[in-house]
């Protein structure tokens, strides 16, 4: 029994550090740069389901944050084609970009939880891509071609990393990643954290308790957003083209669905798992491009009646099997027959 | 000076007035009961104290400060602290994070620190949570800390509410029926807590339909009917005054 707990316990890290050593190295392994690609796009997709599980965190659902996605892609690309400046420049201040943004947007529509700003996100979306292909500053419906790669990294000893092959922008991905993880870890794991799981569980109690809904709200709104930014900005140097469309609303609604699919309740590992299927099922399935939103669709709502705790939540609904859990269930009970004498 | 002083506080939904005119003072140290029939407007009256519903006319003031639309979370700040009529609570959440986000008010370290986890902040969230235990074990709780609010039995559920609001640290306290659906044990368990609170320095406002447990409890009494308050005193003024048995059981024709 005990060796079971200390699984448990140890268990997580011991999981953590394998996956991220297989993630680290399979570039090694995998010489197909179509399966490299597909990674990079699952992780780019990571990112996104985890801003919208962060909104989702605070009671808040979006249907816009392809719009931050592609405020991040166009301030990069703008600022290194018409400015001049470095990716590595422009990646910081393409995030700004988007969080200045959702400061604005945010203080206003925050304080409408609920449909409307389901509604108003998915407009602002529409607004950004309208934006994007009405002016010819900001490209037009042909949207931005020509965007330059990231510049070379000079690393001592190995030499400079030059952004030709996939594996690069594989790694740069990677731990683009893995930093706006575990930023997200450390705010849930912090009393902010908890303030937006109690804003989502009661927002009267919440209240009442003296947390500032507005400003706590707003504070998801803009580090989600900016997030998204982040990806953006990596997506605009790697595809080193963008058009509007690929920032649609059908885009947010998949963001949407990596979350959903892989478990709403779980913010940082529910968008890796939807992602990650998303991303590499239709491929596999050569499924034609003309019908996938019809299975997207039908896969949504399918979830949503069947499974609505996603992958993740199912999964975790199926009792253990094994001593500890029967020692657990047995707790369980000794505490609940305990409790009836407590507050005698 | 009264700690709490209402003056013609009037709120409607539509046309239909849930409070009309309420002037109401509560003294420093007092348990002030608010009774009366269903639907006479007392849990209004506690929404709209504390923010969560804006008055239509009318002026709250507390320790001398005008609150009278301030958000609820300002209000919190200022030092009153609620339970709520049915079990609110943070269901899915264990007992003692229900408490933990409860003291969301007490930390002085800021936001960013907590988010680096700077030594500074982590001491004070290890204070913290030993703050925690001390609250669930006053109440009585602390053996079952990880368990979820929603598993607990309704007295328990009860007992958390009122651990919550305490964790607020409240001048004030509103206690919205914190005895109903209680067998006698545990309201009496309740109603000695209620005491040690008071004892303890915290006003205290109550609604209950429990008429034992109100009139032992309280120094005085106010009676709310249709949104009106018709009658205001001692218990024992309370429970000889006409208007108020009229309001409860009719009038004799």
């Amino acid at each position: 029994m005990r060796l079971t707990i200390s699984w448990r316990t140890s268990g997580k890290l011991a999981g953590l550090l394998l996956v991220l050593a297989v993630l680290v190295l399979l570039p090694l392994v995998i010489r197909s740069p179509y399966l490299i690609h597909l990674l990079i796009m699952t992780f780019i997709g990571v990112v996104l389901g985890m801003t919208f599980s962060m909104l989702f965190s605070t009671g808040l659902i979006t249907l816009g944050a392809a719009a931050f996605y592609a405020i991040g892609a166009y301030t990069s690309a703008l600022l290194t084609l018409n400015a001049g400046l470095s990716f590595w420049l422009a990646l910081p201040l393409a995030t700004l970009m988007a969080g200045v943004i959702a400061l604005l947007l945010g203080s206003i529509i925050v304080r409408n939880p609920g449909v409307a700003f389901v509604v108003i996100t998915f407009i602002f979306n529409a607004v950004v891509v309208e934006a994007a292909g009405g002016l010819r500053q900001l490209g037009g419906w042909g949207g931005i071609l020509g965007i330059p790669r990231p510049d070379p990294i000079p690393l001592p000893f190995y030499g400079p990393v030059e952004f030709i092959t996939k594996t690069p922008y594989y790694y740069l991905m990677l731990a683009l990643l893995l930093l706006i993880m575990l930023v997200f870890y450390a705010l849930y794991n912090s009393r902010i954290g908890r303030a937006w799981r109690a804003i989502k569980l009661s927002p009267a109690l919440a209240e009442t308790l003296g947390i500032n809904l507005y400003r706590y709200r707003l504070l998801a709104f803009v580090i989600a957003s900016s997030a998204a930014g982040v990806a953006g900005s990596f997506y605009a140097h790697y595809f080193q083209s963008i058009i509007p469309e690929a920032f649609g609303g059908w885009t947010s609604i998949y963001i949407q669905l990596y979350s959903v699919l892989g478990g709403l309740d779980f913010y940082l590992l529910g968008p890796a798992i939807g992602a990650a299927i998303m991303t590499f099922l239709p491929e596999f399935l050569r499924v034609a491009k003309e019908i996938e939103p019809l299975i997207t669709g039908a896969l949504l709502v399918m979830i949503i009646l069947f499974f609505p705790g996603g992958i993740l939540g199912t999964l975790r609904q199926f009792p253990r099997l094994g001593p500890a859990s029967l020692s657990a269930r047995l707790g369980e009970i000794k505490n609940w027959l305990l409790s009836g004498r407590n507050l005698r | 000076m009264a700690l709490l002083e209402i003056r013609g506080l009037s709120k409607y939904f539509g046309g239909l007035a849930a409070l009309s005119e309420v002037d109401l003072d509560v003294f420093e140290s007092e348990i002030l009961g608010v009774i009366g029939p269903n639907g006479a407007g007392k849990t209004t009256l506690f929404n709209v104290i504390t923010g969560l519903l804006p008055p239509t006319s009318g002026r709250v003031r507390f320790k001398g400060e005008d609150i009278t639309g301030l958000r609820a979370d300002q209000i919190a700040r200022r030092g009153i602290g609620r339970t709520f009529q049915a079990s609110v609570l943070f269901g899915q959440a264990t007992v003692f994070e229900n408490v933990f986000t409860a003291f969301h008010m007490h930390y002085q370290q800021p936001g960013w620190k907590a988010f680096l986890r700077a030594p500074s902040a982590r001491a004070e969230e290890e204070l913290i949570r030993r703050r925690v235990m001390e609250v669930l074990e006053f109440m009585g709780l602390a053996p079952l800390k990880d368990e979820l609010a929603m598993n607990l039995p309704h007295g328990h559920q009860r007992a958390l509410g009122i651990c919550l609001a305490l964790a607020t640290n409240p001048k004030l306290l509103l206690l919205d029926e914190p005895v109903t659906g209680m067998n006698p044990v545990e309201t009496t368990t309740m109603v000695e807590l209620i005491r040690k609170m008071r004892d303890g320095g915290t006003t205290i406002v109550i609604v209950e339909h429990d008429m034992r447990a109100i009139m032992s409890l309280c120094d005085r009494i106010a009676v709310l009917n249709y949104g009106r308050k018709i009658a205001e005193g001692s218990p024992e003024e309370i429970r000889n005054n006409q208007q108020v048995i009229e309001a409860y059981l009719g009038k004799k024709k």
